[in-house]
């Protein structure tokens, strides 16, 4: 076999200089044609293009997964009614002003999700098996950098490899009833607010009360629940969620005040914790389902613009801690004894997503507002309250048809009883000064740049104002100082495999 | 003036009466009396080839093909990119089977950039499929060559390759006249001039419709005995997401009209004169636009002659009575809302069942072939 010497790295830099030059003078070369000549009177280069195979890497660039059919695998797996799929997401977020600490940290989610559909595999019709793993990997980012309790990004957990959702799904009744059972993640289905989750913070996607009131945040990501959820259909428009879940994912939350710590592996199938109940009714608006008529009307007139609201609740039987008095009703910060004990936990919620406008009916370009409302008892949660809203542009510049540009904010309450204890605790330390937490507000912009159909670079900047709704700053020794007012700067990059 | 309690009386009877009239036309229309969608199978062959685009039911039974059978081609190859599929598959509405028809090399010397099968697609009464070629070399109109129509058999072997300069990019579903040793094609052409996709691509004027006059000796391949463009001028345009845009729908209907589906322009044109005329009609006259039509692709007709078109831009098909132009309504057979508008980008072909009961349509999003009736 005949051997190259391998290329210098001089002689690379200079073909790599040249070839630029070319590219460069080709590139002004088409662009003069394409200013003086019209594309109607070039010869028809068509007829002269040979066509070549496709292998494992044609049209690289184009293709809607940057592995596509991996060489036959992805093929050989859907005859069998299998599905694979694999997410990479990476940021680097940086604090520059403000919060605890200035400096960034990278975070990084690798999403492995294996589907079976059951009637392509041969056995019967309108049912589906999914099993996910997670591989976390960088540093979370919030809590050392900014102290804020709305965190900063979606995906900053421990760094770890889970097992994630785990369930499997049957159809009962065409597609009008479904029924789901196993391991699940409820932040993929209930209170989600569609144009909410163009943004990196986490409080877009799970809320704030769920997260901060519930054990271990509740069967949500990185966690998930043991559980069975009940999907209908009632009509053309109106959806009815419901779920029975393991209370507590992790088994005891109040073993380690990092949660994550005590299902690290995603595999203890908690069923302990009581038991929590969520339902949730959903009317969409100028949604359209298959077989509905529909009249003819005036020539160019623009359908009624799409919208989905959502009202749920969400009920936890299980003792829990009053945040402020002990078992006799005096202030825990003073007494130190143990807390009282309410009758379960609650909360009830709303969400909105409504295009407000777009241009014609064909339109990539949608102006699109969201809103999420959520509350629940301020004697036995840290967060009474919590809302988000924003508003987002798809494909704000011509040409960019798949790019988002938004802006929102998120808003948390701390809970009475927790902000009267703060008061206690500063009793109790002799310190009249010590802060007492009320609110915080998180603002965000974003731009999403769809660099190629599997490859998206995401843009961010957050503000943060009363961070950890006024919390004490750990670097004050008098502890008498809020954590300042906060700036985060970020860059995310999505690839689906 | 105020009106008198019996002349209110008399009007309202009389608007209930026009109300009544209304509904009754509404009921005449073909798409009320579809009751059911039901998924019959998934498209996708051993290949992995995706997004089905033409849909023909066959007239005949010989060799692989029985008749009802519904042949689907694939316009993408497994990983997805357009232009590059190259399969044809069978669904057996008896047996509720999908089987593999035709894989069709990719690289053809006699096709022009090659395989990537279109919209264009039909079977004869005397057992030859006849099937076009919109191909890339990478998924965009940047590789995109002119492309050609393929002669296969019915065991699927192909057989013979028409090309030329009348030929680039043969895109919609046919319209055919099938008397068995003669017969006449009437195909788009949408690549002439097709640039490509990147930035904001012109929209040119350019594309055609060509007649095709086959003659067929028995037990041999159809030869092609005349060739006309009926039509040109139609608007043809690069697009990212759904490789081109132009004219995709075509029908033979009534006093020699054949009607057009203008995607850009949003309208279905008719051309007068469609199997005798020699020169060209240009874009034809103008049958209905706008409405409920939302990029209209493919055409079809009903049993009572009316036609149906699929939206490209939407996921619904409209019902347009062709003596009139009035759309007559319209059905929502693909309503993923993970599109915008729901559905966008999901329909191409359509074709009316053997018995006149329903129609048969592919929902690209997830490579089905749907039933609804």
């Amino acid at each position: 076999m005949k051997r190259y010497a391998p290329p210098h790295p001089r002689r690379l830099l200079a073909c790599a200089v040249a070839a630029g030059l070319l590219l460069t003078g080709l590139a002004r070369a088409a662009d003069s044609v394409d200013a003086d000549v019209n594309p109607a009177d070039l010869p028809e280069a068509d007829q002269t293009i040979k066509a070549k195979p496709d292998n494992q890497w044609t049209g690289w660039w184009n293709r809607s997964t940057l592995l596509g059919d991996i060489g036959g695998l992805r093929s050989a797996l859907g005859r069998h009614g299998v599905t694979l799929g694999l997410t990479e997401s990476s940021e680097y977020l940086r604090n520059v002003s403000g919060g605890i600490q200035y400096g960034g940290a990278y975070q990084g989610l690798s999403t492995l999700t294996l589907g079976l559909d059951t009637q392509r595999a041969g056995w019967w019709d309108g049912g589906s098996f999914n099993v996910s793993v997670l591989d976390i990997h960088g540093k979370p980012f919030s809590a050392d950098h900014v102290g804020s309790i709305q965190s900063a990004s979606g995906i900053e957990a421990d760094r770890t490899t889970r097992l994630w959702e785990a369930w499997f799904q049957q159809q009962l009744n065409g597609e009008r009833l479904d029924l789901k059972i196993g391991q699940q993640s409820l932040d993929q289905e209930f209170m989600a607010s569609q144009y909410g989750g163009a943004f990196i913070g986490t409080m877009f996607g799970w809320p704030a009360v769920p997260s901060a009131d519930l054990p271990a945040g509740g069967p949500a990501y990185p966690l998930s629940g043991l559980g069975v959820r009940l999907r209908g259909k009632i009509g053309d428009s109106i959806t009815l969620l419901g779920g029975v879940f393991a209370g507590d994912p992790t088994r005891d939350a109040t073993q380690n005040p990092d949660s994550q710590q005590l299902n690290k592996h995603g595999t203890t199938f908690s069923t302990h914790g009581g038991t929590l109940f969520i339902g949730e009714l959903q009317y969409g608006r100028n949604l359209p389902s298959n077989g509905a008529l529909e009249s003819p009307r005036p020539l160019n007139g623009i359908g009624g613009l799409p919208g989905t609201y959502k009202l749920g609740f969400w009920y936890l039987n299980h003792k829990t801690a009053d945040t402020r008095w002990d078992a006799n009703g005096q202030p825990m910060a003073i007494t130190g004894a143990d807390p009282m004990l309410h009758n379960g936990n609650y909360s009830v919620y709303a969400v909105a997503d409504q295009t407000v406008w777009r241009p014609a009916e064909d339109s990539s370009r949608t102006l699109n507002v969201f809103t999420r409302l959520m509350g629940a008892p301020g004697d036995r949660n840290l967060v009474s309250f919590s809302a988000n809203a924003g508003v987002t542009l798809t494909a704000p510049f011509a040409g960019r048809d798949n790019d988002t540009v938004g802006l929102a904010f998120g808003y948390v309450k701390v809970g009475n009883h927790a902000a009267g204890n703060d008061i206690d605790t500063g009793v109790a330390n002799g310190n009249p000064l010590y802060p007492v937490r009320g609110n915080e507000t998180q603002v965000e912009a974003t731009y999403i740049y769809q660099l190629t159909p599997w490859w998206q670079w995401q843009a961010d900047v957050q503000y943060v104002r009363n961070v950890g709704a006024g919390a004490v700053s750990p670097n004050d020794p008098s502890q008498t100082q809020r954590i300042p007012n906060n700036w985060v700067v970020g860059l995310k990059t999505n690839i689906t495999f | 003036m105020k009106l008198e309690f019996p002349q209110r009386k008399l009007l309202a009877a009389a608007a209930t009466l026009l109300a009544l009239a209304g509904g009754a036309h509404a009921g005449d229309a073909f798409l009320a009396g579809v009751k059911r969608h039901t998924v019959l199978t998934n498209t996708v062959p051993d290949n992995g080839d995706q997004n089905p685009y033409a849909i023909v039911v066959s007239p005949i039974t010989s060799g692989k093909i029985k008749a009802g059978d519904v042949l689907v081609d694939n316009f993408n190859n497994a990983a997805n990119l357009q232009g590059m599929g190259s399969t044809i598959v069978n669904y057996h509405p008896d047996s509720k089977n999908l089987t593999l028809f035709a894989e069709i090399p990719r690289t053809l010397a006699q096709c022009p950039g090659g395989v990537g099968l279109s919209t264009a697609m039909t079977v004869l009464k005397s057992g030859w499929v006849i099937v076009g070629s919109t191909p890339s070399n990478d998924g965009t109109t940047d590789t995109k060559g002119a492309g050609c129509l393929m002669v296969l058999d019915t065991e699927g072997k192909l057989v013979d390759v028409w090309s030329g300069p009348d030929i680039n990019d043969p895109w919609g579903n046919m319209a055919v006249i099938d008397n068995g040793d003669k017969a006449t094609l009437f195909v788009s052409n949408a690549g002439f001039g097709v640039g490509s996709a990147k930035g904001t691509p012109p929209v040119i004027n350019q594309a055609t419709v060509l007649r095709l006059d086959l003659e067929i000796p028995a037990g041999k391949p159809p030869k092609i005995a005349g060739r006309t463009v009926v039509a040109s001028g139609f608007g043809e345009q690069a697009d990212k997401g759904v490789f081109l845009v132009g004219p995709t729908g075509l029908v033979y209907g009534k006093d020699d009209k054949l009607y057009v589906s203008d995607a850009l322009g949003n309208r279905i044109s008719e051309i007068w004169d469609a199997t005798t005329r020699t020169t060209s009609a240009g874009v034809g006259r103008t049958l209905t636009h706008d409405g409920l039509l939302l990029r209209p692709l493919a055409l079809t007709t009903t049993p009572q002659g009316h036609l149906l078109a699929t939206n490209g831009s939407n996921g619904k098909v409209v019902e347009i009575d062709p003596a009139n132009g009035e759309q007559l309504g319209a059905r929502w057979i693909d309503a993923n809302k993970a599109q915008t508008p729901p559905g966008n980008g999901d329909l191409f072909g359509i074709a009316v069942t053997p018995e006149g009961d329903g129609f048969y349509y592919v929902t690209d999003d997830n490579n089905n072939l749907v039933l609804a009736k």
